[in-house]
């Protein structure tokens, strides 16, 4: 127990919380804390051991997780829930260390309902493994963010998350109909739409769902959730579509995303920094003329009739602004493996070219199509002067996704590659700077921070009260109502500031 | 290295040296899994499956490399969680890192490898796992691994005692001899538990008219050894075997066990080099080729409801997964429900890698795991192609009703040939 009585928490505390989960499922050895400290990089690895929980409890009930906040409440003790641990904006690291709550015991299926098509399972559950489930009736539930093979349901709730085929069915705001939701003070009570388990409309009271979604864990945690579910597809169509520049890509995306076909699932764009960077060092990348600098790809997804039909109009589309159809093979082979990976070959180059490991890092601003190329100029020279000041970085190019069918505003991502071997507080620092540079251009052209990872990383949760002005007062308030002893994910959001007005 | 002697200080400074070469070795490939931070092959994981234990995953077997470079974390700290693993491989297959950045680095994700040198690096600095342990203290004895428990010399399972003398009981009555171009190696679970395997599979080659004998002084194949960290050994029992199949001209090697399969082809390669001459062939695709040419023809139905499972150092580790098929499929009578490779990748028996030595409870419940999605399809038998797999999955399926048969053992009926042994307890 040394290693417990080193990292600082009470030892009836301790006690109280293997009563709640068992000896098993408290985990206090050091590899067991550093191993819930840690999400997808940059992290980033040099700064790993200050992010480490006293405690890991895994508890197996929403019963057992409301229990474990109320002692984390008389004890004053942090509590930081983690599902998959695949989110992107530090969600589920300990600021504070205090206790770590891993979610993925709650693994179970509850009910499938195929009457009402929905169904009821628990904050652990992983969509691959539950769509394996449900394939068997026939039915699909069709929340696909590029962890899809890995993230869990409760993560997707604490995250709000986005999918990549969202157009079609909608994102997980819009797919998950309720939860239960154990509140900082512990008591566990039902989020949804109105109060109905399975209802998807309602206008009951205020519209709570997305307040308690999409929050990084501070304002709670979801145990449980019933989701809704559609049939499987019967088709799908990938096509993909080659360009000699961006301006061209840039306006038949926009011409796909308004043809309002009913199956379009979404739509990709690929600026000429990323086929550049594809073509430099991706090894799954197809070889395409050098005349080809700009990708789209769109995705189609529904019964046979309404696809073949969706998709001609679509080819039709693409043809009348200048597009190359690349063929029916690379766009069935690249949509699985860009939709099944997080789109990077994890390794970029210095500036002398020697290939180095390195990690992926993406900003995902929510941008209207108008800003889409003053912000990706903006973006790339923020990114080039990184990389001139340090090897450690690496421009790895521009995707822009729609989010919705008429094309209002686009997930905007630059993905940059960070050698983490060689990181140190110098170049971390270099990056923090490069967040908030990148935060601000994406605010100044009216846009949002963050599509769907949150804003609370390093250096991008700076700008967080400038985007939201008046409504991140509302946050403070809302938390300091909520969570009176600041016990559940203390430190993100910058929403301590909701305490220090109460300590003058 | 060796820490038997000296003082306090020098062991001390010798295992640091040892972890310092162990870290180099595998930084970049540690940083690679953790820098991609995708944990795609989380949920494929079948102790994963079961645990929901995030220290028992392939990113963290990978993420302590990392913790160790930067001073974190010892190999003492870690060694236990390693245990964690039954190296099946399904990690590696599902990894990004492989899948899609592979042939640029010349690089493949090698999370068994991984596991298999903590555990060396554990064992070489004194740290043992009481089960491990003891289980190669008593093959170091008996040159067998002690299938049956402890105490067999007393009776034990089926009364046969682990010894050399006993080796080859499990071939009585079918005049094979000693020596020969070609013989036919059994490992220590079915030499000594599921005895009807390499009758089986002696009886369809005698049947197809092949010329094979057994060894001289047949040891266990060293594999096991290995992969609990015991690699001294691994290489002395190697040793012992190489020396005896060149000693009796042996130049082919015929091995019903997938674990086998992966020892001769992965593991003597290294330890021989050049020295290590010998055909390694397996029985399965042996007997798909001989029903594909027609020198085997199943002919007596068997009517049961099947589906296969692939033993996981087949299908995942070395993609052997259509001829177990073809056999099925060649025999008459089958209703044969078939569940594809690719979604069998996260499936495992819990049998391998010593996990049922240290985790017994975590091999049942994967096993039943297994099992579970076998009764979904509304089968009678389980056909599995490992000897190791068959015990776990047949404890299993007793609570399921479902019958655990070797695909040799189904052949052979197949064949009309009265395979006779014991199917283990």
């Amino acid at each position: 127990m040394s290693a417990v009585a080193a990292a600082g928490i009470d030892d009836r505390a301790l006690e109280e919380l293997a009563q709640v989960v068992g000896a098993d499922n408290l985990l206090t050895s050091k590899p067991a804390r550093l191993h819930r400290a840690r999400v997808p990089a940059p992290f980033p690895v040099h700064k790993w051991a200050d992010h480490m929980p006293d405690a890991v409890v895994l508890p197996a009930s929403t019963e057992e997780t409301a229990e474990i906040v109320r002692i984390a409440n008389r004890y004053g003790l942090p509590v930081v829930p983690r599902a998959g641990g695949t989110g992107l904006t530090d969600g589920a690291v300990p600021f504070r260390h205090g206790i770590l709550l891993d979610l993925k015991r709650l693994d179970q299926i509850h009910e499938i309902d195929l009457e009402d098509r929905t169904c009821t399972v628990g904050a652990g559950v992983n969509m691959l493994k539950l769509n394996e489930v449900l394939g068997r009736h026939g039915l699909i539930y069709p929340d696909d963010p590029a962890s899809y093979p890995c993230s869990l349901v409760g993560g997707r709730i604490g995250t709000s998350g986005w999918s990549l085929v969202g157009s079609r069915y909608g994102h997980t705001r819009d797919l998950v109909l309720s939860f239960v939701h154990v509140m900082p003070s512990g008591e566990v009570i039902r989020i949804g739409d109105g109060g109905g388990r399975k209802i998807s409309k309602s206008s009951t009271g205020y519209q709570m769902k997305h307040l308690f979604m999409g929050h990084q864990g501070t304002l709670g945690v979801a145990t449980e959730a019933t989701l809704k579910l559609y049939p499987k597809p019967e088709a799908e169509l990938s096509p993909f579509w080659a360009f000699e520049d961006y301006e061209s890509a840039y306006r038949c995306v926009r011409a796909l995303a308004r043809q309002d076909i009913a199956t379009f699932a979404g739509a990709v764009l690929f600026d000429e920094e990323k086929v550049a960077y594809l073509r430099r060092d991706d090894e799954a990348y197809i070889p395409q003329p050098e005349n080809v600098r700009a990708l789209v790809c769109s995705v189609l997804y529904g019964n046979e009739d309404e696809v073949r039909a969706g998709g001609k109009r679509l080819m039709r589309t693409a043809r009348e602004h200048g597009a190359r159809y690349l063929g029916d093979e690379i766009s069935e082979g690249d949509w699985a493996a860009r939709h099944d990976r997080y789109a990077t070959p994890l390794h970029g180059r210095t500036k002398a070219g020697q290939v180095v490991p390195m990690s992926w890092h993406c900003e995902d601003a929510a941008i209207n199509w108008s800003q889409l190329p003053s912000v990706r100029r903006e973006w790339h020279a923020i990114v080039d002067r990184l990389r001139r000041k340090s090897d450690v970085f690496d421009d790895w190019g521009m995707f822009a996704y729609t989010s919705a069918r008429t094309g209002v505003d686009y997930l905007t991502e630059i993905d940059v590659g960070i050698w983490e071997q060689e990181l140190d507080d110098e170049t971390w620092a270099m990056w923090v700077q490069a967040k908030r540079e990148i935060a601000s251009v994406a605010v100044a052209h009216g846009g949002s921070i963050s599509t769907c990872h949150g804003a609370c990383r390093e250096g991008e949760v700076d700008i967080v009260p400038e985007e939201l002005g008046g409504a991140y007062d509302v946050m403070h308030t809302l938390k300091r109502a909520l969570d009176p002893n600041n016990v559940m994910n203390p430190g993100k959001y910058g929403l301590d500031g909701a305490f220090e007005e109460d300590l003058k | 290295l060796s820490i038997q002697d000296g003082s306090a200080e020098e062991i001390a400074r010798v295992n640091g040296a040892m972890t310092e070469e162990f870290v180099d070795e595998w930084r970049n490939a540690a940083y690679n899994c953790y820098s991609s931070g995708h944990k795609f092959c989380r949920e494929v994981c079948p102790v994963m499956q079961v645990t929901r234990n995030e220290s028992w995953t392939p990113t963290a077997f990978h993420a302590n490399v990392v913790a160790m470079e930067k001073g974190e974390l010892t190999v003492e700290d870690v060694a236990a969680d390693y245990v964690n693993c039954t190296q099946c491989g399904a990690c590696e297959l599902r990894c990004p890192n492989t899948l899609f950045t592979g042939d640029f680095y010349r690089f493949r994700t090698r999370t068994v490898d991984l596991v298999k040198s903590v555990r060396a690096l554990a064992v070489d600095q004194g740290i043992h796992q009481p089960g491990y342990q003891r289980w190669n203290l008593l093959t170091e004895d008996r040159k067998h691994e002690p299938v049956l428990g402890e105490f067999t010399c007393n009776g034990g399972v089926g009364g046969v005692p682990i010894s050399q003398d006993h080796v080859a009981d499990w071939a009585e009555g079918l005049d094979i001899p000693i020596g020969g171009e070609t013989i036919l190696f059994v490992d220590c679970e079915a030499a000594f538990y599921r005895t009807s395997v390499p009758r089986a599979v002696a009886q369809i080659l005698q049947m197809a008219g092949f010329e094979f004998g057994l060894m001289r002084e047949q040891w266990c194949c060293g594999g096991p050894a290995a992969e609990m960290g015991y690699v001294d050994q691994a290489k002395r029992f190697a040793r012992h075997n190489l020396d005896d199949w060149r000693a009796s001209g042996v130049k082919r090697v015929i091995v019903l066990d997938p674990h086998d399969y992966i020892t001769f082809t992965e593991d003597y390669p290294k330890y021989f080099g050049d020295e290590y001459d010998v055909e390694i062939v397996l029985a399965v695709e042996l007997f798909a080729e001989l029903i594909r040419d027609g020198k085997l023809s199943p002919s007596i139905p068997i009517e049961r409801s099947i589906t296969y499972h692939d033993p996981c150092r087949l299908n995942k580790r070395k993609g052997i997964w259509k001829e177990p098929r073809e056999i099925l499929r060649s025999i008459p009578g089958l209703d044969f429900k078939d569940v594809d490779r690719v979604t069998q990748w996260s499936y495992c028996s819990g049998g391998g890698a010593g996990l049922p030595i240290e985790k017994p409870e975590l091999t049942a419940k994967i096993s039943d795991s297994r099992l579970q999605t076998a009764a979904e399809l509304e089968v009678d038998t389980l056909v599995s192609a490992c000897p190791w797999s068959e015990r776990p999955l047949s404890e299993a399926g007793e609570k399921q009703s479902i019958d655990v048969v070797d695909i040799h053992e189904l052949l052979a009926e197949s064949l009309g040939i009265e395979v006779g042994g014991s199917r283990g307890a």
